[in-house]
C-alpha cells in the first residue's frame, strides 16, 4: 500500500467562474491505475469528483485525461508510472477541450468533425436487401483493421498542438478515420471524402508525431501521411499549398538533392501569388539582411527554374538520387 | 510479406555507437538547412568538433533526408535515398552517421528502422542502389550531435572542458519533434520527459529552464501552409518558456532554429513580444569550450543573442 495525492482539477461550469485544486489522498497500491485510484477517491472521500468512465479496459474510451502533464487513458495508466516522489499524482481534463465538470469535458467539436466525415460506409451498390455480401479481400482488409481500432478517446485530438492555435484543423483522429473509408475498397465516395478532408485542413498537420500516442496503436500520424499520399496519388485538390509543397520539395530534391528552400518557398506560395509572396517577404528581408540568405542564393532560387533550371548546385553524383526517384515513378 | 533480417536480441532502434571511443572518426550528414539558411550552424559545428577532439567526415555526396515531406508523395523514395547515404557512409568505412537536425534524425533513423526490419524493403532498396553500383548492408546508425556528447564524450568530460562557463544563464531547451518522437524510432530517451539537452546546459554552467513547450512542435513544417498557425505555435510555446524565466533558447534543430527566431515577432500580437535569442545547439556549446564568439555566426540570428551575453557578462 501506498500513500497517493491526487491533485485534482475541480470545476463546474454551473456554478464556479475559475477552477480549484483538491488534494485527495488515498491509501492503495501504487500499481492501482489512475482511473481506479479516482474511483476510489470518489467512492471513499468526495462523491462529487466527476470523470466519464465506463469499461476500464481501453476499450470504451471515455476516460482520457491530462495525468502529470501527459495525456492519456486514466485506465491504462498506473499510478507508479506517473507519481511524482511525493507520490503526488495531478489530473487534470484533457486539452483543446472546453472543461464542463472536473475532468467531463465538452466533447462536440470532435464529435462535429467526425460527423463532417459521413463515418459510415456509402458502398458503390444499392442493395438494400443485402442480398449479396461486400467483400474485401485479406490485403484489402489489412489496411483498415489498425485504424478500426480506433475508439474515438480524444487523446490525440488533445495533444494535437495544431488544433490547440487552431480549432478549425480537423484533427488526428477525424483524419485517420477518414483514412478508414478512404482506403475501403466497398466505399463510393474515395473522391470526395479526400476532397472534404483536404478542406478541413489535412495539410495542416504540422508532422509532429504527438499523436504517436496512441493508446491503441492507430498511429494518426502515419495514416494522415496515407491520406495525403492518396490525395497526390488521386490527384484531389492538389492546387493548394499543402500538395505543392509536398511535391516541390520532391522536385527540388529530384534536381539537386537538396531541398532547394527558395524554390520551395515560390513553389508553395505559388510564384504569382503576389499578396502571398508579399506577405513572406518581410521575414525573407530579414533574413537577407541577417546574411542567412545572400541576395544571389534569392534570386538564382526565384529564377532558375522558370528557365528550366535547378535553383542550386546539384549534389554530386546527382544522377543516382535521380535514378531513385525514376525506378520508385514518384510524379514529379 | 516482409520478414525481419535481424537476430531478435539485437535492438532495432539502436543508438550505441558501434565504433570504438578511440576513433572518434564519424560520418557527419549537415543536412540542407545547415547547409543553405542556417550555415552558422555547419560551421559551429566543425569549430565543436575541432575542440572536441573528434573528426566529422561531411558525407558530401548524401542527399537530403526526405525531411517528413516526401512521404507525402512516395512512401518509398525517402527510405531509398537514404540507404544511399547509409551506402556512402559504408563505403567510407564509417557506421555512424552524426546529424544536427532533429528532422534528418528522426527521418533517417525510420528509413533505417524500415529497412533492418524487412528483407523487402532492402532487397528493394538494394535493387535500385545497384544500378549505380552502391550496396548497403544495413551496419549504419545515425545519431544525433547531442546524444553523441553524452555518449562518447561524457558530460563529465564536457564539464571539464568548459573555459568559458556560462554563469547561470537561463536557457529554455526546445528539442524538436523528430528527436523524441516517435519513440519506437529514436528510443534514445523519453519522449515524454526527455533531459539530454538540460544536462547539457547545466554541464557548460547554465541552468535549464523547464517548461512544457519543449517537447512540442514548433510549426515549422505548417509554415507556407498557413503562416499565422505556425507562428501562433512558435508563440505558444515561447510564452511559456518566458514566463518561466528563459532568457535564452537553445535547439538541436535548425528547423526550429529558423522557426523559433523567425517568428517570435510575427506571434507577439497573439501571444505578447517574448523576442528570446535562440542558439544552435553546437553554437552553445562550442561558445562554452571556448571558441570565439565572433565565429559561431551569432550575428545571422534574426533575434540577436549577444545582448543577453553582454548583459550576463559572457561577451564584452
Amino acid at each position: 500500500m501506498a500513500q497517493i495525492k491526487l491533485d485534482i482539477f475541480r470545476f463546474d461550469e454551473a456554478t464556479d467562474t475559475v477552477p480549484h485544486r483538491d488534494i485527495v489522498e488515498v491509501d492503495i497500491p501504487e500499481t492501482t491505475t489512475v482511473l481506479d485510484a479516482l474511483e476510489y477517491a470518489k467512492a471513499e472521500v468526495d462523491g462529487s469528483i466527476s470523470f466519464r468512465r465506463s469499461c476500464r479496459s481501453a476499450i470504451c474510451g471515455s476516460c482520457s485525461m491530462n495525468i502529470n502533464g501527459v495525456t492519456g487513458l486514466a485506465c491504462k495508466t498506473p499510478c507508479n508510472t506517473v507519481m511524482d516522489d511525493e507520490g503526488v499524482v495531478k489530473v487534470d481534463p484533457m486539452p483543446n477541450f472546453q472543461p464542463m465538470k472536473d475532468m467531463v469535458v465538452h466533447m462536440d467539436p470532435f464529435w462535429d468533425k467526425y460527423a463532417r466525415l459521413k463515418p459510415y460506409l456509402q458502398a458503390k451498390d444499392k442493395d438494400s436487401d443485402h442480398a449479396t455480401e461486400r467483400r474485401v479481400s485479406p490485403e484489402d482488409m489489412k489496411k483498415l483493421v489498425d485504424v478500426a481500432n480506433c475508439i474515438m478517446c480524444a487523446t490525440c485530438y488533445a495533444l494535437c498542438p495544431v488544433v490547440s492555435v487552431d480549432p478549425a484543423f480537423a484533427g488526428p483522429a477525424a483524419i485517420a478515420y477518414a483514412y478508414r473509408f478512404i482506403e475501403d475498397v466497398r466505399d463510393a465516395k474515395r473522391t470526395e471524402r479526400i476532397a472534404q478532408i483536404s478542406e478541413d485542413y489535412l495539410w495542416l498537420c504540422a508532422h509532429c508525431y504527438a499523436c504517436s500516442y496512441c493508446p491503441k496503436h492507430v498511429d494518426p500520424n502515419d495514416r494522415i501521411i496515407d491520406v495525403k499520399r492518396a490525395a497526390i496519388n488521386d490527384k484531389v485538390m492538389l492546387d493548394e499549398r499543402g500538395p505543392r509543397h509536398a511535391l516541390v520539395v520532391a522536385k527540388t530534391i529530384k534536381q539537386t538533392g537538396m531541398l532547394a528552400e527558395t524554390e520551395v518557398i515560390l513553389g508553395t506560395v505559388g510564384r504569382f501569388n503576389v499578396r502571398g509572396l508579399l506577405k513572406v517577404t518581410p521575414l525573407a528581408l530579414r533574413m537577407v539582411a541577417r546574411g542567412k540568405l545572400t541576395p544571389v542564393e534569392m534570386a538564382v532560387g526565384g529564377t532558375a527554374p522558370m528557365l528550366g533550371l535547378a535553383s542550386m548546385k546539384p549534389i554530386p553524383k546527382v544522377n543516382e538520387v535521380r535514378t531513385i526517384f525514376e525506378s520508385l515513378e514518384v510524379p514529379v | 510479406m516482409s520478414t525481419t533480417i535481424l537476430p531478435e536480441d539485437r535492438p532495432l532502434a539502436s543508438h550505441k555507437s558501434t565504433r570504438s571511443r578511440e576513433t572518434k572518426r564519424y560520418g557527419f550528414f549537415p543536412g540542407c538547412v545547415a547547409k543553405e539558411s542556417c550555415k552558422e550552424l555547419f560551421n559551429s559545428t566543425m569549430l565543436l568538433a575541432d575542440k572536441l577532439g573528434i573528426e566529422l567526415i561531411e558525407l558530401t555526396a548524401a542527399s537530403c533526408c526526405g525531411a517528413s515531406v516526401v512521404n507525402d508523395v512516395n512512401r518509398d523514395v525517402a527510405r531509398v535515398l537514404n540507404a544511399r547515404t547509409y551506402a556512402q557512409a559504408e563505403a567510407l568505412g564509417l557506421d555512424d552517421v552524426i546529424t544536427i537536425c532533429s528532422t534528418c534524425t528522426g527521418h533517417m533513423r525510420a528509413a533505417n528502422k524500415e529497412l533492418l526490419e524487412s528483407e523487402e524493403r532492402m532487397d528493394q532498396a538494394n535493387a535500385i542502389l545497384g544500378k549505380f553500383g552502391a550496396k548497403y548492408h544495413g551496419e549504419v546508425v545515425v545519431r544525433h550531435l547531442l546524444w553523441m556528447l553524452i555518449d562518447d564524450i561524457g558530460l563529465d568530460n564536457l564539464r571539464s572542458m568548459v573555459v568559458r562557463p556560462l554563469n547561470g544563464l537561463k536557457v529554455a531547451p526546445f528539442y524538436g519533434c523528430h528527436i523524441i518522437r516517435p519513440e519506437s524510432v529514436n528510443g534514445w530517451e523519453s519522449a515524454r520527459n526527455p533531459h539530454s539537452l538540460e544536462d547539457v546546459i547545466e554541464a557548460i554552467g547554465g541552468e535549464a529552464v523547464d517548461y512544457a513547450g519543449k517537447t512540442r512542435c514548433c510549426g515549422f513544417h505548417i509554415q507556407l501552409e498557413k503562416d499565422n498557425v505556425a507562428s501562433s505555435m512558435v508563440g505558444q510555446n515561447m510564452r511559456m518558456a518566458k514566463d518561466s524565466g528563459a532568457e535564452a533558447v537553445i535547439t538541436p534543430c535548425p528547423l526550429c532554429h529558423l522557426a523559433l527566431d523567425g517568428y517570435q515577432q510575427d506571434a507577439a500580437a497573439r501571444w505578447g513580444r517574448t523576442d528570446l535569442p535562440t542558439f544552435h545547439l553546437p553554437q552553445l556549446v562550442a561558445f562554452a569550450l571556448g571558441v570565439p564568439p565572433e565565429k559561431l555566426g551569432l550575428n545571422k540570428h534574426l533575434i540577436d543573442p549577444r545582448a543577453i551575453m553582454v548583459e550576463r557578462e559572457l561577451i564584452s
